[in-house]
């Protein structure tokens, strides 16, 4: 298939508990092409997370096939799919995730030191970057210093660091008011639109909206698509 | 054939067994009686104890003879017999050394090491040991003594050794490591109770914004040490107690001593307990007050 | 601020670095933590082997490589009869270069209606060798001539050429020897006279004259230096005189060891264990607890790339740095603590000033380090424990609904 980046076939999870074995994702079939805007909504408790985190190859499935790039996920060991993610997917979370030591230059400078991307490169790239969600004037700053939506449009930019084909963003506005979760999301829209196939997770209505296509879920099945 | 009559039970041959036996009664006495005299006129072999690492060590039993001599080559070596082996009073001067000892009446030493010219009596001894009745009364008698003997120093065995005894240096020695460890335990309890207390910082916070006193938090601290700070002390102690055992018989082991090495006395119990137990109340109060200094929404805050 | 603009395979040191300073009172406490134990360890592997290494010196700078005596331990009685003849017959032998025979009693040593002072009386055979160094004045020359050491000469405020009067207390003697006069020929420093210890030194015979046994010709020992090989010497020595024992500097020193400094070695190899062991437990905590802290950090790193190595290596490396700088701060601080211990023990009674208990030796400097690098590495192997086998999915979502 071209243009498919991120394919599921009939992937389960499952986690086992004291109490009995509890399935978090059923039998759940897609695929994520490149310059998608894909939005999860569901309740909560229905799976939405585990299935984007199953996409972004953080975690795999109990059956089913997952591929990333026509691979299959599972025959590839923990820092191959390390690497995988480092270069090809990006991560937004709910709780921002920022290293607290770091500002917010060094937060977006990390993974690119990771790749291996030389100094310059990297410096330049950062800076960019920082521009591109407005907060080049923050560069310096500690996530102690900038407010709830500052430090989730730094987390974008880290997501962004290493050009991601994907970017996976899970509730991305779940801790910030409405109008900074607005902020947010048009600049997630704008990632989008410059060729960054987008997949959120949220429980909001008007964030799904957003989305060309919105995926509803239900104790762990798809059990609705819209597309627009 | 001889008829056998009651009042002649041995028939015709009565006279020679009367005579027989008369004779036989009497050499036999004869006999011991010059037995007894010959072991008499022999002198009685001088008994002995030697230490149990000795007998091992030469394979000597009770009741075997040997020889002492006080010299290499053996000259004017007399007889001796092992009465009995002994544990040697653990020395802890000698400590790695194996004791070969011999104990002996005081005058067959003496009698062992005098010169054949020299007359009995004219022997010196290095000490005489006093069990007194009272022995309260130990500093008195020695100085006593020490007016009345010339030639002679006697002291009580209490505090004999003075403050710059080996044990006592020791002893400091030991008490120094000790507060080195302490400082180093401090340290790290600090460390720790600093990030225990910087886990709760979001519910300090809460309770600090709802409107609860510094005070009153320093309190529920001080009260949540003292417990942690008793628990973890008396688990120290639990865990010196069956070190205490584990070092003693270790060493005792490796150097065949029956010497205590370690030991757990009330005393060292209760100074470590009035030690442990504060330092660690202390240590979570101080890292609690440095938090408490903060604002509640700062703390609060994620 | 260290910026992250090291080459791709030392980012991990600037990381640890980073985690460890974001908490400085924590980062502090458990590097002086650190510290504290390592000075310990340092003085206790000092220990170990420092009072054997003084001794040893102490002997070797005597002059003398071998000593022999009549018995097994030595100093044993005065029973080597005919010392100075002894030790003729021993300075002959080819393998040896000098010998002496020594006598030491005690003595009460006095100017004229002044007051004594209890000194440890050498008397010497024949020879050039001296088991003093003289510092003033001139060595005897004759009989009835001593020299004494600073503390003898303080107590009793005499100078050489001044004439004293000797009181001995023989071993073996019947009588109360009478007090003989001698001629201060100098003041010499003697090895191994202890601190506060009055000490002197004249021939073999004018001791036996001050013994009041004139006659005598005991010693306690015989001093030897070989020609170059004292175990050779040693050897040479025991097959001309089977009756006497010699002993290199190195087997005295072993003996020691064997009857009187074993507490030493054995106690710096359980406080060794200790210290290692608190040392191990407390950073383990430290790391666990840091580790415990940032779970969602570590999970947020692994879901965008960083793998299970590096990860883990931020741990190991946070361990290196409390260790590393501890164990570095350790040095100068065990040092200090080493002087302070040794002042302890060597307030030991008879012991000469001149041993000390803490010795420096190289070797101990790498065991210390690798014993310090073994408790890093040692110390974050469950952390980094935690950090591998971290679950990145239930980890975000447990910080999540935390």
């Amino acid at each position: 298939m071209s243009g498919v980046i991120v394919s599921a076939a009939n992937v389960t999870r499952s986690f086992a508990m004291p109490a009995g074995a509890v399935v978090a994702v059923r039998d759940v079939t897609l695929s994520i092409t490149q310059g998608e805007h894909t939005a999860i909504s569901g309740p909560s408790g229905c799976g939405k997370s585990t299935l984007l985190h199953m996409l972004g190859c953080v975690d795999t499935p109990s059956s089913g096939t997952l591929r990333f790039d026509d691979q299959d996920i599972s025959t590839l060991n923990d820092r191959a799919r390390s690497l995988l993610r480092l270069r090809h997917i990006g991560f937004v979370f709910q709780r921002f995730f920022l290293l607290p030591m770091l500002t917010a230059a060094e937060n977006v400078e990390l993974p690119q030191a990771e790749a291996g991307v030389a100094r310059d490169e990297r410096r330049r790239r950062t800076l960019e970057l920082l521009e591109y969600v407005g907060l080049a004037a923050r560069a310096d700053h500690r996530p102690s210093q900038l407010s709830g939506g500052e430090m989730q449009r730094v987390a974008i930019a880290r997501a962004l660091a290493n050009r991601p084909r994907l970017l996976l963003a899970d509730e991305p506005t779940g801790e910030l008011d409405q109008a900074t979760g607005e902020h947010v999301a048009s600049l997630l829209d704008r990632v989008n639109a410059d060729g960054t196939a987008l997949v959120i997770v949220t429980h909001d209505p008007e964030m799904a909206g957003r989305a060309r296509r919105v995926l509803t879920m239900r104790d762990g099945r798809i059990d609705g698509e819209v597309t627009r | 054939m001889a008829t056998h009559r009651k009042d002649e039970p041995f028939g015709p041959f009565g006279p020679f067994v009367t005579f027989g036996s008369f004779v036989s009664f009497w050499a036999f006495v004869v006999l011991t009686f010059a037995s007894a005299l010959l072991v008499a006129q022999q002198p009685e072999t001088p008994s002995i104890l030697i230490s149990r690492q000795l007998a091992e060590l030469e394979q000597i039993a009770v009741g075997d003879e040997v020889r002492l001599a006080t010299n290499e080559q053996g000259t004017d070596a007399r007889a001796f017999r092992v009465a009995g082996i002994y544990e040697p009073t653990p020395d802890p001067m000698r400590l790695g050394a194996v004791p070969r000892e011999v104990r002996l009446h005081l005058t067959d030493l003496l009698a062992l090491e005098r010169d054949a010219s020299t007359p009995a009596g004219t022997e010196h001894v290095e000490s005489i040991n006093v069990a007194l009745r009272n022995p309260g009364e130990a500093q008195a008698f020695a100085a006593d003594v020490n007016a009345r003997i010339p030639g002679v120093f006697a002291r009580g065995t209490t505090g004999a050794a003075g403050s710059g005894s080996t044990f006592v240096v020791l002893e400091r020695f030991h008490l120094a490591i000790a507060a080195v460890t302490i400082v180093a335990s401090t340290v790290f309890l600090l460390a720790l109770t600093i990030m225990l207390v910087d886990e709760r910082r979001a519910t300090v916070g809460v309770l600090r914004l709802i409107g609860l006193p510094a005070r009153r938090i320093l309190l529920q601290v001080l009260l949540e040490g003292l417990l942690i700070a008793g628990a973890g002390a008396l688990f120290g102690l639990l865990l010196a107690l069956a070190s205490e055992g584990l070092i003693n018989r270790f060493f005792q082991w490796r150097y065949d001593t029956a010497l205590i090495f370690v030991k757990v006395t009330p005393e060292v119990a209760a100074t470590c307990l009035a030690i442990a137990v504060p330092l660690g109340a202390a240590a979570t109060v101080a890292a609690s007050w440095a938090l408490l200094q903060r604002s509640g929404l700062r703390l609060a805050r994620r | 601020m260290m910026p992250l603009d090291l080459a791709r395979g030392g980012a991990p040191l600037a990381f640890a670095w980073r985690s460890l300073v974001r908490q400085p009172a924590r980062a502090t406490l458990g590097i002086l933590g650190v510290a504290a134990v390592g000075a310990l360890l340092l003085d206790m592997l000092l220990l170990s082997q420092g009072l054997v290494t003084s001794m040893q010196d102490l002997l070797d700078s005597s002059g003398f490589d071998i000593r022999v005596a009549a018995t097994d331990p030595i100093p044993g009685k005065p029973d080597i009869e005919d010392g100075a003849a002894a030790a003729a017959q021993i300075a002959a032998l080819p393998s040896v270069s000098a010998a002496i025979a020594v006598r030491t009693e005690d003595a009460d040593i006095q100017l004229a209606d002044g007051r004594p002072t209890r000194a440890t009386f050498a008397g010497v055979s024949g020879g050039r060798s001296r088991p003093w160094t003289i510092l003033r004045g001139a060595d005897i020359r004759g009989e009835h001539e001593i020299v004494i050491n600073d503390h003898a000469a303080q107590a009793i405020g005499v100078a050489p050429g001044a004439s004293v009067t000797i009181k001995a207390y023989c071993f073996g003697g019947a009588e109360a020897a009478p007090a003989i006069p001698f001629r201060l020929a100098g003041i010499a420093e003697f090895p191994f006279d202890a601190p506060n210890q009055s000490g002197a030194g004249t021939t073999i015979a004018s001791l036996a004259d001050a013994c009041g046994t004139p006659d005598a010709r005991t010693a306690d020992l015989v001093l030897v230096t070989s020609s170059g090989d004292p175990d050779a010497a040693a050897t040479a020595i025991a097959a001309l005189r089977p009756d006497l024992r010699a002993f290199t500097n190195t087997e005295a020193v072993g003996q020691m060891q064997q009857r009187g400094f074993t507490y030493f070695r054995q106690i710096s190899t359980v406080l060794t264990t200790i210290t290692v062991s608190f040392a191990l437990l407390l950073i383990t905590v430290l790391l666990t607890v840091s580790v415990n802290q940032r779970l969602g950090e570590v999970a947020a790193l692994r879901a965008l790339g960083f793998s299970q190595g590096r990860v883990v290596l931020d741990v190991l490396f946070e361990s290196a740095l409390i260790v590393g700088i501890g164990g570095l701060l350790s040095l100068p601080l065990g040092a200090a603590l080493a002087v302070w211990l040794d002042g302890i023990l060597k307030r030991m009674p008879n012991l000469p000033a001149a041993l000390h208990f803490f010795v420096f030796d190289p070797q101990a400097l790498w065991i210390h380090g690798g014993l310090l690098a073994a408790t890093a590495i040692i110390a974050a192997l469950y952390p980094m424990s935690i950090v591998a086998r971290l679950p990145i999915a239930a980890t975000l979502r447990d910080e999540v609904m935390g």
